[in-house]
């Protein structure tokens, strides 16, 4: 075989003889001269596995050109743009649609307000317990599903809730909050947090302090820092938190479900109720294609002007070598 | 001076509102799994388990979790070669079509979740798999294999490409190479990914609600239907189970990798 590691002998160590022999099976499998096409080996099972992804979008594709037949309740035989023209000209769509854009304008602004300070202090704080405490703060709900925090939330917003109960205490009346837009919004911010923040903090840390300390030397307010410094200088982070963030909203389902009480739906619910509850497969896959090309559009312009680094795997490396 | 003083003041303030936030769901959960009563009341009339003994006698949630922990399983094994061999390719090659590549990798966060979990309903379902809790293994990593992919990416930075030249040169074929220097040389990446994959899995909820049916119904799925119909203190004390989890991860992702990875720098 091909091995050329030295020392064949009865000493060698168990592990090096499995790995020979994992290097004869190499051998045989992969000869040498396949070597080039490695990385394509090595890519494979990624690729077949969104592969599953990818294959699942064509019967979606195909299902949203066939509008339902009313008489049979079966999806048309011919292609027709009848689901999208439903779409286009019936206003609930356009009501949900506008509802859901409008909490990823919120909650991208409150998100990134919130997100910004918390990464600054992680990064820059010289207390390493305060570090440790914002990085476990930061993980706890982030490993804790949305269904989990969103029922934390049903019970803090609930009536005999926590907030209620606070507000009785201090002899104001009682708030409504549980399934409103505003309960919604609120879960939806909590829930994107640990993402933003995330996304924000490598990109700090690329930001030497000593820049930050010159400009303060020099006479810049703290504003004047971070509106000229540290915003340009963290953009990349910022602009990829904002997508995230913007785009995980835009498609959220199990906030509003939950936390909306059935009167504040996302397009997510739209899309699930029209397969589910009315059975219109057709209107639903138009749905849920639309909402993919809004998403994807989105994520596109945003990276036409900032650079696909922004959300790429290898941006270090790119820039490095 | 003051200018400072003022900006520490908000940021300060900013940061203890953050904390309380991310952290009251939480804590009101792990509150409200103690109550007595049959209902959620603040402040709390009085401390009992009773719940908890509920749970264990609770056939359905302890089958659901088990299945979830299947689902995290099955996710975190299929992602582990998928997402680490992906990563290294990406990163170490310069491949042809890298940039259709990436943008086909990232597939499963550019499509919404709700379109995927209907396209693999369909596509399970044509290649007869619905009806197991296998299945709902695969889709979690379909759709969260970018974050691995991530993490060890993250980690080839620190993989100096002349340790593998190195190891070329004194003679190690390449199988031999990659399971000494390489594969050592992105382990905290590995491991990082593994752990939010599998977190990642026994979390999901709204593919596994389309893949799921009365037989494989998965914990969150099952969370989510009690929650629909009333709100009850057992589900609190199920939950708690969920923050025991989180705990465990992240005090193993601190020991095994330290949680600071997560403030590096992309420009290494």
């Amino acid at each position: 075989m091909a091995s050329t590691i030295h020392d064949k002998g009865a000493g060698r160590p168990v592990g090096l003889r499995l790995l020979d022999l994992l290097e004869a099976a190499r051998e045989l499998l992969w000869p040498a001269r396949m070597a080039p096409l490695t990385p394509w080996l090595f890519l494979l099972p990624a690729v077949l596995l969104t592969g599953l992804l990818a294959a699942g979008l064509i019967p979606l594709l195909d299902a949203s050109l066939r509008p339902l037949d009313r008489a049979t309740f079966r999806l048309a035989e011919d292609y027709a743009l009848g689901n999208y023209a439903t779409l286009a000209t019936r206003p609930v769509y356009g009501v949900i649609a506008l509802r859901t854009l409008m909490a990823g304008l919120i909650v991208t602004a409150a998100t990134l307000a919130l997100a910004f300070p918390y990464a600054w202090m992680m990064v820059r704080t010289q207390h390493a317990w305060l570090r440790k405490l914002l990085l476990v703060s930061l993980f706890l709900p982030f490993f804790i599903g949305q269904v989990v925090r969103a029922y934390g939330w049903l019970i803090i917003l609930g009536k005999q809730g926590l907030l209620n109960a606070l507000l009785d205490g201090l002899g104001l009346p009682p708030s409504s909050l549980a399934f409103t837009y505003t309960a919604v919004l609120i879960g939806l911010v909590q829930y994107m947090l640990p993402f933003a923040v995330l996304m924000l903090a490598p990109a700090l840390t690329a930001v030497p302090v000593e820049v930050e300390l010159a400009s303060a030397s020099l006479g810049a307010r703290p504003f004047a820092t971070f509106r000229h410094i540290l915003l340009p200088m963290a953009r990349p982070g910022i602009v990829a938190a904002g997508i995230v963030v913007f785009t995980l909203t835009l498609t959220d389902f199990a906030m509003p479900e939950i936390m909306g009480g059935g009167g504040n739906d996302f397009i997510a619910s739209a899309v699930y109720d029209a397969f589910f509850q009315l059975g219109d497969a057709g209107l639903g896959a138009a749905l849920g294609i639309g909402l993919t090309l809004v998403g994807s559009a989105v994520v596109g312009v945003i990276l036409a002007f900032f650079g696909l680094g922004t959300l790429g795997y290898v941006e270090g490396r790119e820039e490095r070598s | 001076m003051t200018g400072s003083r003022k900006a520490a003041w908000i940021i300060g303030a900013i940061v203890a509102f953050d904390l309380l936030f991310l952290a009251l769901p939480t804590l009101v959960v792990l509150v409200a799994s103690f109550t007595p009563g049959t209902i959620i009341t603040f402040p709390p009339p009085g401390f009992s388990l009773r719940w908890y003994g509920n749970l264990l006698q609770a056939r359905d949630f302890a089958d659901a979790l088990w299945r979830s922990l299947q689902v995290g399983l099955v996710c975190t094994a299929l992602s582990l070669p998928a997402g680490t061999l992906a990563a290294l390719a990406l990163a170490r090659f310069r491949l042809r079509f890298a940039t259709g590549l990436q943008i086909y990798l990232l597939l499963p966060f550019t499509i919404p979740l709700v379109v995927s979990g209907v396209g693999l309903m369909l596509v399970f379902g044509r290649l007869g798999w619905l009806g197991a809790v296998w299945p709902v293994g695969v889709a979690a990593c379909v759709i969260n294999l970018p974050f691995m992919i991530w993490a060890v990416a993250a980690s080839v930075n620190h993989l100096d490409p002349d340790l593998e030249n190195a190891a070329a040169n004194c003679g190690a074929p390449p199988v031999h190479s990659f399971f000494t220097v390489t594969l050592p040389a992105v382990a905290p990446g590995i491991l990082t990914g593994a752990l939010i994959m599998f977190i990642l899995a026994i979390n999901e909820f709204l593919v596994s609600l389309m893949l799921t049916d009365a037989r494989t119904v998965t914990l969150p799925v099952l969370v989510y239907n009690a929650i629909r119909s009333i709100i009850t203190p057992d589900l609190a004390a199920v939950s708690v189970v969920y923050v025991i989890l989180a705990v465990a991860a992240i005090w193993l992702l601190d020991r095994l990798v330290g949680l600071d990875i997560f403030l590096k720098s992309k420009q290494g």
